[in-house]
């Protein structure tokens, strides 16, 4: 059994060399963290289909109020309190253009003899709801994101100075937030909402005035956890000012967790200037949005649901796409959830 | 610990000092005067009116008084309800929206975290996205629009409770509660979840688990009770978002309760009403983040309360 | 005190957005003719007494608000007028067919010649604590009301002009001991007026005319009036469980009242619902026994088997503002508030958009509230006025638009912020600036509160105002208007419309067929001549009544509802 050395050829041995270069190769592509961090929110399916959904919405947002010739401020006042009707659809029974009427189901079109099509029927001055809901979509989303964008520069303004400098600065700014934060946030808004003109404006600034608190807690958190850091006190060594730490090494770090929080502000704004416009001191008229139109339709909910299913359904998606996408992005950014 | 409570005490002191300071001076500015409704009076009736209510005085003396008296828990007297004084008009108010805040809370939480643990225990599954998916419609729904469904169906249509008012005893609660309650619930649900999932994750339950503990055990025994501490720190914004609801809940059912008092005194510039409702607001408020904040030192003793704690 | 029944008007139509089943109306049965005359009236209300009370009468209402007072000094508000006159009663009450019939006072009383002088006999009546109602109640309570330090909005605004002296007294200038009203013995009054004023008797059924027992009142002091056991009653029902600011109250059957036999409820439990479709759903669920319809519901329910339309006398109309911050507006120029008035359809607000059986208005003095002595009602002595046309308003658009030498135009509407008044300033909006080119309507829709301000300061270019009467005369609307009036507050003057107003006040007073000719000619003015408003609608109010709860009677002006006479039949 003994086995001749001299039998192994020596061709068949190769000299083994360390390659530094290959231990130290990465076989996966290079990826940047937002790379990186698109790729994991790619596998999150529902926060996917939520950015469709909500990319959709915005498109219709902006295209729905031409799609079907009527206009959303003109009022046909014998065309009033029509329900749904859209050709096609309308053989299947549903959307025909029969509503309640006295307590009895009654083509109202035929009824009213008209002959367009409303397609998500109209209000009480016979407005085309399926405009209106488009155009408060539109308005809706506007203050949100406006508010938002507010929210989000005065926090990050606020937590980060805060945050950064310390000390003395940061326990002023914190016992004002601190004082701030006790104050009822609805009825700061409603109080503000008194004291400007009402509108547009006064709704977005009455959402902004208390809404930066919880993004600057935030954002100082993350802040005073990353300032101590090795890699921050390493660039400090190396003769960087503030300003570049905070824009090259701080912002980064905290920008994943800065968006996070916006998706799910937005959300907040839209719900808040529903509920304004529910105890009614929202928007002015003849604008609309979707907290003005649930408003009408909850009142005619029992008779004419259209009214309200519209602007719930629009206005419930786009909250549940917001959460999800929030979600999806909080999964997504957490470096701890990488595989 | 005692530092601690002492030195946030004086902050409450100080932010209830500043709220009631800022509401007395935005009520200067509100359009339209409290004695609106008196407008008819003559010279001499208008004088001897706003004498009574004190406004005839400059702005500072006004403010002085008010202060003062605020000092000793007087709110002042209601400019509609006629020689009726503030305290007395909220305190018959305050229980209907205690009834309510407090069901909402437990129910909601209660709810809340059973749909959490059960999602974070059978993650991606059915029950997973099933309970994610109701806390954030929970959270999606304005809750006039839940409220209003509630009372149509539950009520006008089963009959199996009343459609509003605040007479028939516990039945008269209930729809406005589970109304009240989708907040917290959806507030919870999520939260619980997320705790859950990390704690499932973390070393020590494998070690219960590797030690052959069942999984009622894990969860309830070892993961829930560690999950449960952070909850107490959403108590807060959940308050806040009662008071919110309140505001609406309670005109949807015509119940007799302080958010519906809140919207009916800004309707009629009421301004004693409006900042004595304010003021109690904020109070209850404070009193919720600070015990929060006391309880969450003594249950997690990772944390330590100390002076310097913002 | 009219700005105050305005508040009211105005805050119906408001905040409380719903049941507002406040402001009276004439009918009390299902009449859906909008111009039913007396005698009409009279027939259905025959009708619908028939039928045998049930053992158990126990009545479930619903107000619209709180009460804030039910001191007849101090009371101002619809809900406040509504209590007072269910649980107490001045010297007349407005019967079933709406004419003040002696109540406290025992029979009709005696007017010397000149119109000047009243004399009252009173009836044997009691308090609820049982003692007895007398002559000195009413100068007390009078007296009271009339002195400024009491603060009442409504006792100078009604006695003033009217009783001797008032005016005086409110102003400070004379003691309130001077007022025109004297206690003879217990049981006469004797009241002395100024000029004569043919409506006066229908003020005595006012809230503000009521007694007040002067021990009573003095007794309780500052806490007099602030809840239901500190107070007195000498009405059909008495209050309890109303502690000063709560949300329920509830009538019980005034056993010392001195016509007890003939009110047939034992209790109305009273709620205060201000969501409309709550109301309603309390109504479906037999929890309450009425409910009001308002905004978008009215459509859907106007066919409903119990829906009852309930006319009212408050009309709506749009004041033009003349002047603003001491600058004449576009709107003082007449041409332009022609075509303003003139350019929306009023039929169609009234049907579609109001659709509680409110009519469209082409007058200020409503229909189916004042008569001439023949019974003949106003309107048809002063007919319609500044009708809708498109056409003529674009012309007076254009010529308007040159005298101001201008091509466009931006105005301002101020409404209420209610859902049904936004949706009527929307209409408005949408009609105004399609009738009219160049013209750009700006909406600006705020609390009651809110408005009151800026209509007092005037700081509105048109505004969206209503009216409802005090008493049963056209002079409750016409007097509104007159130069430097209390409700005019739009810089409208016309030295002939005050002339004619003057005039009916002074020699025409005693002579009712030229006075009310006189009336007809300053509405003319007033609206097709000077267009100073242009009115709007008429308010109806659409309100769903179980068919078991019969006999309430409606009143067109100063409290609403009379519960004196209801009672169920065929319940269960």
């Amino acid at each position: 059994m003994q086995l001749d050395k001299q039998q192994l050829p020596p061709e068949k041995f190769e000299r083994v060399a360390i390659d530094n270069e290959s231990a130290e190769r990465i076989t996966k592509p290079s990826l940047s963290f937002w790379q990186d961090a698109w790729l994991r929110l790619r596998k999150n399916k529902a926060a996917v289909v939520s950015i469709f959904v909500l990319l959709l919405l915005i498109l219709m947002a902006f295209i729905g109020p031409h799609l079907n010739g009527h206009s959303g401020d003109h009022q046909e006042i014998r065309h009033a309190n029509l329900p749904p009707k859209i050709p096609g659809i309308e053989k299947l029974g549903i959307f025909d253009g029969v509503g309640n009427m006295g307590g009895q189901k009654v083509d109202l079109y035929e009824m009213k003899k008209v002959d367009e099509y409303y397609w998500f029927g109209t209000d009480g001055l016979g407005r085309d709801l399926f405009t209106r809901l488009w155009e408060g979509t539109q308005i809706s989303l506007f203050i949100a994101f406006v508010a938002s964008i507010i929210d989000l520069v005065i926090g990050v303004a606020y937590g980060g100075i805060s945050g950064y400098f310390g000390g003395r600065t940061d326990d002023i700014m914190q016992r004002i937030v601190e004082i701030l934060i006790g104050i009822p946030t609805l009825i700061v808004v409603i109080l503000m909402i008194l004291i400007m003109d009402p509108g547009i404006m006064a709704i977005i600034i009455a959402i902004s005035i208390t809404g930066w608190i919880g993004m600057s807690r935030i954002v100082r958190a993350q802040i005073l956890k990353y300032k101590s850091q090795e890699f921050v006190l390493a660039s400090r060594t190396l003769g960087a000012g503030d300003g570049r730490i905070i824009t090259k090494h701080l912002m980064p770090n905290i920008l994943g967790i800065v968006i996070i929080n916006t998706m799910f502000t937005i959300p907040g704004a839209i719900f808040f200037e529903a509920f304004l416009s529910f105890i009614g001191i929202g928007l002015q008229p003849p604008a609309a949005s979707l907290g003005t139109l649930i408003n009408d339709g909850y009142k005619v909910m029992e008779f004419q649901p259209y009214v309200l299913l519209f602007p719930s359904i629009v206005i419930s998606v786009l909250m549940i796409a917001f959460n999800l996408i929030g979600d999806g992005l909080r999964d997504a950014l957490d470096p701890k959830m990488k595989d | 610990m005692v530092k601690y409570i002492g030195k946030r005490l004086v902050y409450m002191f100080l932010t209830m000092f500043l709220i009631a300071t800022a509401t007395f001076f935005l009520m200067q500015t509100l359009p339209g005067s409290p004695i609106a409704s008196y407008s008819k009076l003559n010279e001499s009736q208008r004088a001897i009116v706003e004498k009574k209510y004190g406004i005839d005085k400059p702005k500072p003396v006004q403010y002085a008084i008010y202060m003062k008296n605020l000092a000793k828990g007087d709110l002042g007297t209601s400019f509609v309800f006629k020689g009726k004084s503030v305290n007395d008009l909220l305190s018959t108010r305050l229980k209907p929206s205690m009834v309510l805040g407090a069901q909402a809370m437990v129910f909601g939480t209660l709810i809340g975290i059973l749909l959490g643990m059960l999602a974070a225990l059978r993650q991606n599954t059915f029950w997973d996205y099933g309970s994610t998916f109701l806390a954030i419609l929970g959270s999606s729904i304005p809750s006039f629009v839940f409220a209003s469904l509630l009372q149509y169906w539950v009520a006008s249509q089963w009959h199996l409770l009343p459609v509003g008012l605040w007479n028939d005893g516990w039945k008269s609660s209930i729809l406005p509660s589970i109304a009240l309650a989708m907040g917290p619930l959806a507030m919870a649900a999520r939260f619980i979840r997320t705790e859950m999932i990390e704690v499932l994750s973390s070393d020590y339950i494998t070690l219960a688990k590797a030690k052959g503990a069942n999984g009622f055990e894990i969860a309830f025994k070892h993961a829930f009770r560690n999950a449960l501490i952070p909850l107490i720190t959403v108590l807060g914004p959940v308050t806040a978002g009662l008071v919110t609801g309140s505001l609406v809940i309670e005109q949807i059912f015509a119940i007799p309760g302080i958010g519906e008092q809140f919207v009916s005194s800004i309707m009629t510039n009421d301004h004693a009403t409006i900042m004595g409702t304010t003021l109690l607001f904020s109070v209850f408020l404070i009193v919720v983040i600070f015990i929060v904040d006391i309880l969450y030192g003594i249950i997690d003793p990772r944390i330590r309360l100390s002076g310097g704690k913002g | 005190m009219k700005r105050n029944k305005m508040l009211l008007l105005l805050a119906l139509s408001l905040v409380l957005s719903v049941v507002l089943a406040a402001c009276g109306g004439k009918d009390k049965t299902e009449e859906k003719d909008a111009t039913p005359n007396k005698e009409s009236d009279k027939g259905t209300e025959q009708k619908e007494e028939a039928g045998e009370p049930d053992a158990e009468q126990v009545l479930n209402l619903i107000e619209s608000a709180a009460i804030p007072s039910v001191d007849s000094a101090i009371v101002e508000d619809a809900v406040g007028f509504n209590v007072l006159n269910n649980v107490n009663e001045g010297l007349y009450r407005l019967n079933l067919e709406n004419v003040a019939e002696p109540a406290m006072a025992a029979e009709e009383a005696e007017v010397s010649e000149d119109g000047l002088t009243y004399t009252f006999k009173l009836r044997d009546a009691k308090w609820s604590d049982g003692t007895d109602v007398t002559a000195h109640d009413f100068v007390f309570a009078w007296q009271r009301a009339i002195d400024p330090a009491t603060g009442s909005p409504y006792g100078p605004f009604m006695m003033s002009g009217v009783i001797e002296n008032a005016t005086a007294i409110s102003e400070e200038k004379m003691d309130k001991s001077e007022l025109g009203v004297v206690a003879e013995d217990d049981k006469t009054l004797v009241v002395t007026l100024e000029r004569p004023v043919p409506y006066f008797l229908s003020l005595m059924s006012f809230g503000t005319f009521y007694p007040q027992n002067e021990a009573f009142v003095t007794a309780k002091g500052d806490a007099y009036a602030t809840n239901s056991d500190n107070l007195l009653y000498n009405g059909p029902f008495v209050l309890t469980e109303w502690d000063g600011t709560g949300d329920s109250w509830v009538y019980k059957k005034n056993e010392q009242y001195w016509d007890a036999e003939n009110v047939k409820l034992d209790t109305i439990n009273v709620d205060v619902v201000k969501d409309s479709a709550t109301a309603i759903k309390l109504y479906n669920d037999g929890k309450k026994d009425r409910a009001g319809v308002s905004g978008d519901l009215a459509l859907q329910y106007s066919t409903h088997a119990e829906a009852i339309v309930q006319p009212e006398t408050s009309v709506f109309y749009f004041k033009f503002n003349q002047e603003k911050d001491g600058k004449e507006t576009p709107l003082a120029n007449v041409n332009i508030r022609k075509a303003i008035a003139k350019s929306f359809q009023k039929e169609d607000l009234a049907d579609v958009i109001l659709a509680n059986g409110s009519i469209p208005a082409n007058f200020l003095v409503p229909t189916d509230f004042a008569f001439d002595e023949s019974g003949k009602d106003f309107r048809d002595i002063s007919g319609d006025l500044l009708v809708y046309d498109a056409e003529e308003a674009k012309e007076y658009w254009q010529k308007g638009l040159d005298e101001l030498g201008v091509t466009e135009l931006e105005l301002e509407i101020l409404g209420g912020d209610t859902e049904l008044s936004k949706k009527m300033d929307e209409y408005f909006k949408a009609q105004l600036e399609g009738n009219l080119e160049g013209l750009s309507i700006k909406l600006k829709e705020v609390p009651f509160s809110v408005r009151l301000d800026l209509d007092t300061n005037q700081q509105y270019d048109i505004q969206v105002s209503g009216w409802g009467p005090d008493f049963q005369d056209p002079i409750s609307f016409l007097d509104l208007f007159v130069t430097d009036g209390t409700n005019n507050l739009m810089s409208y003057s016309n030295p002939e419309y005050d002339a004619l107003i003057e005039s009916s006040k002074d020699e025409l007073a005693l002579d009712p067929a030229a006075r009310y000719d006189a009336f007809a000619k300053a509405e003319k003015i007033l609206i097709e001549d000077d267009a100073a408003i242009a009115p709007i609608y008429q308010r109806g109010l659409l309100q769903l009544q179980k068919p078991y709860f019969k006999g309430l009677a409606v009143h067109p002006f100063g409290a609403d509802y009379s519960y004196k006479w209801a009672y169920i039949s065929g319940k269960e």
